[in-house]
C-alpha cells in the first residue's frame, strides 16, 4: 500500500495570538480528572498547542469565537445534509454508562430518528499514549480469541478454576447448540470494540469490551470525514493516522476465510443489519456501502441443505461471509431466541455444517459480561505468561466469595453491575446491594469507578471539558495477529458526571492519533480491478431491496401525479367549471385518496369538498382516511430508509426533506385547515423537488436489475394514472356529457398528463377527440401517452431476469404493440365510437397494470404470506 | 412412595408419531429433533428409525457426518443429545414424523440408599466457585436456565424438605412427594409457554411443568437437576396402575447426588438419579430416556420454524410394547 515518507519534524510548537485567544476561553477543568487540554502548569499540551497555532488567525475574541461557532454549525449542517441518525428508544434499555450498544434491536419499541451528535474538535491522543494503548489492547484483543479457543476445546480456565464456571455456563451469550463448535479457520473473533478511558494518573484503563457485533465504524468514519474538513491543516501537520486500511483489514480477514468456506476466489460477503429500526442502522448502511458489500436483513437470508443464501432478484445466491451487526442471540430462531423475527431460520445448522463464517462467530457474547475482566489476568499469565498490559477498571464478582468480602464494606465510590444481561427486565435495584447478593451471588459484580479524563469541546463560547471515553478497535488479521484500528469512537457526557451514553445524549468526537512513523495514505478507492473481481463488485440486489426500489418508483410517480392532481383541483375550485370536470375531479380526487369516501362530490358541495381536501393533505397517517399527499411521502420515505445503502446522500436527504418540508409549509392552527395561500406555492414546491428525486432515479443510478424494477414500479403506475384519467374522463353516456365536452375539461386532462405544451404546439386549439387521443393514447413519442408508457415498459420488462417464458408471461399481459389501437381504426369513427373504444382501452390497461404488479411481486419479491412462524 | 415399576430389564418397542397439518402450504421448513432414545450402560438402542413424511431434501445429524470434527463433550458429561437437523424446500401441507425405537432398559436405582446420600449443604457448598476448588462439570444444571427462572417462591416451597445436613435424596424424595401432593395432574391445563410462576400459583399442570418445579426448587438450593424427555410405559407389566403421562411424551427429572449408593457412580450417567414428580416415583426399566438437558427448551422433541403454513394443527401420539421382561 501507497505511504508517504515522513518529512522532517519541523514541528514549531506555535504561541501565536489565535492560540492565546483560544487559551483564554478555555474553562477549568476538574482537578480530580486528567486534561486532555492542558498540561498541569495550564499551558496547552503540546499537540493541542499545534492545533491551536494551526487556526487561521483572528483578530479579536469575538472573531475568534464567531469562526468556532460557524464550523460548528457547518459540522451540525452536514450531518443533518448526510442525513447521519440514530434511533433513540423511548424506553432505553438500561445500558451500562460508558456503552453506547443498546443490546439488540426491539423492533416493537417506538422510536425516534435522530440526527448523530457530533462535535467539532477532535480528541487527540499523542504517538507515545498511542503505543501504550496499542500494545494493551492487542494482547487483549489475542486473549479474548484464546479464552473461546480453550473454551471450545481443552477448558482448562474451567478446570483450573482460573474462571468461575457460572460466568460461562450460566451466561445467555454461551451457546449450546454450538457447544464445543470450531468455526471455520479457528477463527472466533474478528473484530473487537475496547471502550477505554484515561484516569487521573494518566493511564488508559478498560471500561467494558464488546465482541458480539461492536457498533462505532461507521459513525467513526464519519466524524472523521466531517472534522478532518474542519481542520485540514492541523490535520496534516499534526500528521494524523488515516483509519481507511484498517477497514479493508477487516473485510479482507474475512474474504480470506470465506474464500476457504466458498472454495473460490470471490467469496460472496455481506453486512447483515437488525433493519431500520436498530440504533445504528445508518452507519449500517454507511458501512456496507464504504466496504462494497451488499446490505441484508435476515429475511433477506435463507438456509438451504445447511448452506446460506441471499434471496436475489435473479434467485438464490450464496453467501460465504457474514459481517454481523446483529446479536447472537436474535440470529436463529429454530435454536436460540424463538421469537426473533430478525434471524435466519437454520444459521446455526449452516455454522455446524462450516459453510458461512460469521464476524464475528456465534458465542462470544459472555466476553460482555463485567465480571469476565476479575479474571482476564489469571489468563493472560496462564495462556501468555505475562501480566495485562491494561488493566481493567478493578473488578469484584459477587460470586466469588472472598471477593465480595472484600469488597462488600466499601461500595460508595463503586458501582454494582449485573454480571448477565438483564434481557429487557427491569433495571437492577442497586439500593440494597447486600439483599440483592444474597439473594443471588453470582448476578452481581461491583466494579470500580476511574474518573474519566476531561476532552474540550467547543460549545456557547467557551472550551469545555468533559468526561470522554474512547472505543478502539482490534481487528484481526487472519493469521493470528491482529491490528489496532488508529483512532476511535469517542464518546463524551452532555455534562461533567453523565454517562457518556449516545442514547442518553452523549455526544462524539473525532479521535486523533498522530504518529511520529509514516503516514498510511491507504484509500479505500480500489486501484485495479481483476475481471472477476469486477463481477463481483456487481452487487447482487436482494428481493427485499427489489422490492423497496419498485415501491420507491412508484411512490415516487404516485406522489407526482397526486401533486398535479390537487393542484389543478384547486386552481379550479372557484372557477365556473362544467359540471361533468366537476364530477371528473371528484371521482379522481377519490379514487387518488386526495379525499376519503363518502365525502360530497365538487357538484354537491364544493365547500365540503374543498375542506376535506385541504385536510387530508398533511395527514401522513391516512387518520381521517384519505390516502393524500403527506401519506404518498411518508410511503416513499420509508421505500427510500430501507435503501440507504443505495441511494446517494443527496437521494435519501431529498426525499427526507421533502415529507418535513412540505408537513412544515402546511402547518396550521389545530382547529383551522392550511390556506390554499399556503398549499399551492407547497404543491409548485413539491412539484419541483419531486422532478429533481425522479431526475436522480432517471439519471443518477447505476441500471443494474434494481433500477430496473423501479422503473418498472414508475411506468406501472404512470400506465395506471394515464389510463384511470382517460377513463374517468371519457366515461358517460355522450361525448357531450363528459368531461370532454368543453375546451375546460380538454385542456384539464392534457395538463394532468404534462402533455399541453405538445398538445397547444401541435393542434393549436383543435380540441376534437382525435387530436387528443393521438398525443394522449397513440403517440409513442410522448412519455406520458399510454402508447409511450407501454413502449418502455415493454422493453423494460424484456431486460429484467428471469427465463425468457416467465418475462413473456408478464410480456403477454400488455398488448403486443403500440396499444392494440390505431389511428385507422380510430379515423372516420363517430365521436361516441372513438370515446367508447378508448374507454374500453383505459379499463383494460387499469386491470392489466394491477395484475402485472402482482405477478412482479410474486415473481420477484417475498411473498406476503410467507411470514415464518415456529411449530 | 411407590417403588420401581419394573424390577427387572425390559425389552420395549416404542412409535412415537408426531403430525402437523397446515392450512395454507409451507413453503421452506427447518425442524429440530430429538427423538433418538440415548444409550448407555443402562439403556441399548437396539433399532432406530426416523421416518418423515415428506421426505425431507436436507438431512443432518448432529454432528454433521462430513463437513466437521465429532464436537467435544464438556467433560464428564454423556455428550450431547442426539439432534437431527431436517428442512423440507418443497411446498407441503402437512408433515408427520414418526421416529421408532427398540430398546432395552436396565433398572438403575434398585439399591438406592437415599439416607446414605452426601449432606445437601454440603454438596450445594462445594459447587460454589473457589479458585482451588475442583471444576464439577454438573455444576451448569444448577444454573437457571430458560424454562426455569430463579424464584424465590421455589427456594420457600423447597425449604420444608430440606432441614440442614440432611442426605439429599432424602430431601428430593420429600420433595418430590409433596409436589405430587400438592399439585394436581390436569392435562392441557398449561401449555409449554405458561411460566413456571404460573403453575407454582395455580398448583396444576401437566409433567413439563412438574419436571421444571423440581428442577427450579432444587436448583434454587444450589442443587444440579436436569431435565429428562422420554417415555413411560403404556401398560404397566404385572397389571400394576397405570401412569400418568403415558400417552404422550414424558419429562422427569435427574438430581445430582454423586456418592450415593444404588446410584451409578460410573459411565456417562454418574451421580445422577432420576426422579418423577409427576407419578412420585423414581423410574425403573418403564421409563426410557431421549435426551436430557437444562430443561424442556434443551431436548424439545420437535420443533420448527417454518414458512407459510398459516393455521396448523398437531396431533402427537406414542405407543409402547414390551417385547420381553427379563
Amino acid at each position: 500500500m501507497p505511504q508517504s515518507p515522513a518529512p522532517p519534524r519541523a514541528l514549531t510548537v506555535s504561541t501565536s495570538d489565535t492560540a492565546a485567544l483560544l487559551q483564554a476561553h478555555a474553562l477549568p477543568s476538574d482537578p480530580a480528572a486528567w486534561d486532555e487540554l492542558r498540561a498541569p502548569g495550564g499551558d496547552f499540551r503540546p499537540a493541542w498547542a499545534t492545533f491551536a497555532g494551526l487556526l487561521p488567525a483572528v483578530a479579536s475574541s469575538k472573531a475568534l469565537v464567531h469562526e468556532l461557532d460557524q464550523r460548528r454549525a457547518q459540522v451540525q449542517q452536514r450531518i443533518r445534509l448526510d442525513g447521519v441518525t440514530h434511533n433513540v428508544y423511548v424506553d432505553a434499555p438500561a445500558a451500562a454508562s460508558g456503552t453506547a450498544d443498546a443490546g439488540a434491536a426491539t423492533p416493537a419499541t417506538p422510536n425516534a430518528a435522530r440526527p448523530w451528535s457530533l462535535e467539532l474538535l477532535p480528541l487527540i491522543i499523542e504517538a507515545g499514549d498511542w503505543a501504550h494503548i496499542c500494545a494493551g489492547v492487542l494482547q487483549r484483543a489475542a486473549l479474548l480469541e484464546r479464552v473461546l479457543v480453550d473454551l471450545a476445546g481443552p477448558q482448562q480456565l474451567l478446570h483450573r478454576g482460573l474462571l468461575p464456571p457460572a460466568l460461562v455456563l450460566r451466561h445467555p451469550g454461551w451457546l449450546r447448540p454450538l457447544q464445543g463448535h470450531r468455526p471455520p479457520g479457528g477463527q472466533h473473533l474478528y473484530v473487537v470494540a475496547f471502550d477505554i478511558a484515561r484516569g487521573v494518573d494518566g493511564r488508559w484503563w478498560l471500561a467494558a469490551q464488546r465482541t458480539q457485533g461492536p457498533s462505532g465504524l461507521g459513525y467513526m468514519l464519519h466524524n472523521r470525514l466531517v472534522v478532518a474538513q474542519q481542520f485540514p491543516q492541523a490535520f496534516q501537520q499534526l500528521r494524523v493516522q488515516r483509519i481507511a486500511s484498517a477497514y479493508r483489514q477487516l473485510l479482507s480477514t474475512l474474504e480470506q476465510q470465506a474464500a476457504v468456506v466458498a472454495g473460490s476466489s470471490t467469496p460472496r460477503v455481506v453486512l447483515l443489519t437488525p433493519g431500520p429500526y436498530s440504533e445504528t442502522y445508518f452507519e449500517h448502511a454507511y458501512l456496507a456501502r464504504y466496504l462494497g458489500v451488499p446490505l441484508v436483513e435476515g429475511g433477506d437470508l435463507t438456509v438451504r441443505g445447511e448452506r446460506l443464501y441471499m434471496k436475489t432478484v435473479e434467485g438464490l445466491e450464496p453467501v460465504h461471509g457474514v459481517l454481523r451487526r446483529l446479536d447472537d442471540d436474535w440470529c436463529d430462531p429454530l435454536e436460540l431466541r424463538a421469537d426473533s423475527t430478525l434471524g435466519v431460520p437454520g444459521l446455526l445448522q449452516a455454522c455446524r455444517a462450516g459453510t458461512v463464517v460469521l464476524a464475528n462467530a456465534l458465542g462470544s457474547g459472555f466476553l460482555e459480561s463485567p465480571a469476565v475482566q476479575a479474571y482476564l489476568p489469571a489468563a493472560a499469565q496462564h495462556f501468555f505468561g505475562q501480566p495485562l498490559l491494561m488493566p481493567a477498571m478493578p473488578t469484584w464478582w459477587c460470586g466469588d466469595a472472598p471477593a465480595w468480602a472484600q469488597v462488600r464494606g466499601a461500595l460508595a465510590d463503586k458501582v454494582m453491575r449485573s454480571t448477565y444481561p438483564r434481557g429487557g427486565r427491569a433495571p437492577a435495584d442497586h439500593s440494597h446491594p447486600e439483599l440483592a447478593v444474597q439473594e443471588d451471588a453470582d448476578a452481581w459484580t461491583v466494579q470500580a469507578r476511574v474518573a474519566m479524563s476531561r476532552a474540550p469541546i467547543w460549545g456557547d463560547g467557551a472550551l469545555r471539558p468533559r468526561p470522554a471515553m474512547v472505543r478502539v478497535y482490534a481487528i484481526a488479521d487472519g493469521q493470528g495477529g491482529w491490528q489496532v484500528m488508529p483512532g476511535g469512537m469517542t464518546r463524551v457526557a452532555p455534562r461533567d458526571d453523565g454517562s457518556v451514553s449516545m442514547q442518553r445524549g452523549g455526544t462524539s468526537l473525532d479521535t486523533w492519533v498522530i504518529t511520529d512513523g509514516p503516514l498510511d495514505t491507504y484509500s479505500m478507492l480500489p486501484q485495479r480491478l481483476q475481471a472477476d473481481e469486477l463481477a463481483r463488485r456487481r452487487r447482487p440486489v436482494s428481493s427485499r431491496t427489489g422490492e423497496n426500489l419498485f415501491w420507491l418508483g412508484r411512490y415516487t410517480e404516485r406522489t407526482e401525479q397526486v401533486v398535479r392532481l390537487a393542484r389543478a383541483t384547486l386552481a379550479m375550485l372557484h372557477t365556473g367549471v362544467p359540471a361533468p370536470v366537476r364530477q371528473a375531479l371528484s371521482t379522481l380526487a377519490l379514487r387518488s385518496g386526495l379525499v376519503p369516501l363518502g365525502v360530497p362530490t365538487l357538484v354537491q358541495s364544493a365547500t365540503l369538498f374543498e375542506r376535506s381536501l385541504l385536510a387530508g393533505l398533511a395527514d401522513a397517517t391516512a387518520a381521517q382516511g384519505a390516502c393524500s399527499i403527506a401519506y404518498n411521502l411518508a410511503a416513499l420515505e420509508r421505500s427510500a430508509q430501507s435503501l440507504r445503502d443505495r441511494l446517494s446522500p443527496e437521494h435519501w436527504g431529498l426525499v427526507r426533506s421533502m415529507g418535513s418540508g412540505f408537513r412544515a409549509a402546511l402547518a396550521h392552527a389545530a382547529d383551522a385547515l392550511p390556506t390554499a395561500t399556503q398549499v399551492l406555492p407547497a404543491l409548485d414546491h413539491l412539484g419541483l423537488q419531486l422532478a429533481a428525486v425522479t431526475g436522480m432515479q432517471t439519471d443518477r443510478m447505476t441500471r443494474d436489475h434494481g433500477w430496473r424494477l423501479l422503473t418498472v414500479g414508475r411506468l406501472i403506475e404512470r400506465l395506471q394514472g394515464v389510463a384511470v384519467r382517460l377513463e374517468v374522463f371519457v366515461h358517460a353516456e355522450t361525448v357531450q356529457k363528459s368531461a370532454l365536452g368543453s375546451v375546460t375539461g380538454v385542456e384539464l386532462l392534457v395538463d394532468l398528463l404534462d402533455s399541453l405544451i405538445t398538445f397547444r404546439a401541435r393542434y393549436q386549439r383543435h380540441e376534437d377527440l382525435l387530436a387528443l387521443a393521438d398525443l394522449l393514447v397513440l403517440d409513442e413519442t410522448n412519455p406520458r401517452s399510454l402508447a409511450g408508457v407501454l413502449r418502455r415498459l415493454r422493453m423494460e420488462i424484456d431486460k429484467l431476469p428471469g427465463p425468457r417464458a416467465s418475462l413473456l408471461e408478464l410480456r403477454a399481459l400488455l398488448p403486443a404493440n403500440g396499444t392494440g389501437l390505431s389511428l385507422q381504426q380510430l379515423q372516420g369513427a363517430e365521436d361516441q365510437a372513438v370515446a367508447a373504444q378508448l374507454l374500453a382501452l383505459a379499463q383494460q390497461l387499469v386491470g392489466r397494470a394491477g395484475e402485472l404488479a402482482d405477478r412482479l411481486g410474486g415473481h420477484y419479491f417475498t411473498p406476503a404470506h410467507g411470514l415464518d412462524q415456529r411449530v | 412412595m411407590n417403588s420401581s415399576a419394573a424390577a427387572t430389564a425390559l425389552l420395549m418397542e416404542v412409535q412415537h408419531d408426531t403430525h402437523y397439518r397446515y392450512a395454507a402450504p409451507v413453503s421452506l421448513a427447518h425442524h429440530l429433533a430429538h427423538l433418538q432414545p440415548l444409550q448407555d450402560e443402562h439403556q441399548a438402542l437396539l433399532a432406530f428409525d426416523l421416518d418423515i413424511d415428506p421426505a425431507p431434501e436436507a438431512h443432518a445429524g448432529h454432528p454433521h457426518p462430513e463437513l466437521h470434527a465429532p464436537p467435544q463433550p464438556l467433560q464428564g458429561e454423556g455428550g450431547q443429545p442426539a439432534q437431527r437437523f431436517f428442512s423440507l424446500m418443497q411446498p407441503h401441507r402437512h408433515l408427520r414424523v414418526r421416529a421408532s425405537s427398540r430398546v432395552r432398559v436396565a433398572p438403575r436405582f434398585a439399591a438406592l440408599q437415599p439416607a446414605q446420600s452426601p449432606a445437601w449443604d454440603a454438596l450445594a457448598a462445594s459447587l460454589r466457585f473457589s479458585a482451588s476448588a475442583p471444576y464439577q462439570p454438573a455444576v451448569q444444571f444448577a444454573y437457571p436456565s430458560p424454562f426455569v427462572p430463579r424464584l424465590q417462591a421455589l427456594r420457600s416451597y423447597a425449604q420444608p424438605s430440606f432441614d440442614a445436613g440432611l442426605p439429599v435424596v432424602q430431601g428430593a424424595l420429600a420433595l418430590m412427594q409433596r409436589i405430587h401432593r400438592d399439585f394436581t395432574y390436569e392435562a392441557d391445563s398449561t401449555s409449554i409457554d405458561t411460566p413456571l410462576q404460573q403453575v407454582l400459583q395455580q398448583r396444576r399442570g401437566v409433567c413439563q411443568d412438574f419436571a421444571h418445579l423440581m428442577i427450579g426448587a432444587l436448583r434454587m438450593l444450589g442443587l444440579p437437576a436436569r431435565y429428562v424427555s422420554g417415555y413411560l410405559l403404556t401398560q404397566p407389566p404385572e397389571g400394576g396402575p397405570a401412569l400418568l403421562g403415558a400417552d404422550a411424551t414424558h419429562a422427569w427429572v435427574q438430581l445430582w447426588c454423586p456418592g450415593t449408593p444404588g446410584v451409578p457412580a460410573a459411565g456417562s450417567g454418574a451421580g445422577w438419579l432420576d426422579l418423577d414428580p409427576t407419578n412420585n416415583r423414581v423410574p425403573g426399566a418403564g421409563h426410557v430416556r431421549l435426551a436430557q438437558g437444562r430443561d424442556f427448551g434443551d431436548v424439545t422433541p420437535l420443533h420448527g420454524v417454518i414458512r407459510g403454513g398459516g393455521r396448523h394443527t398437531l396431533a402427537v401420539g406414542v405407543s409402547t410394547r414390551v417385547l420381553s421382561a427379563g
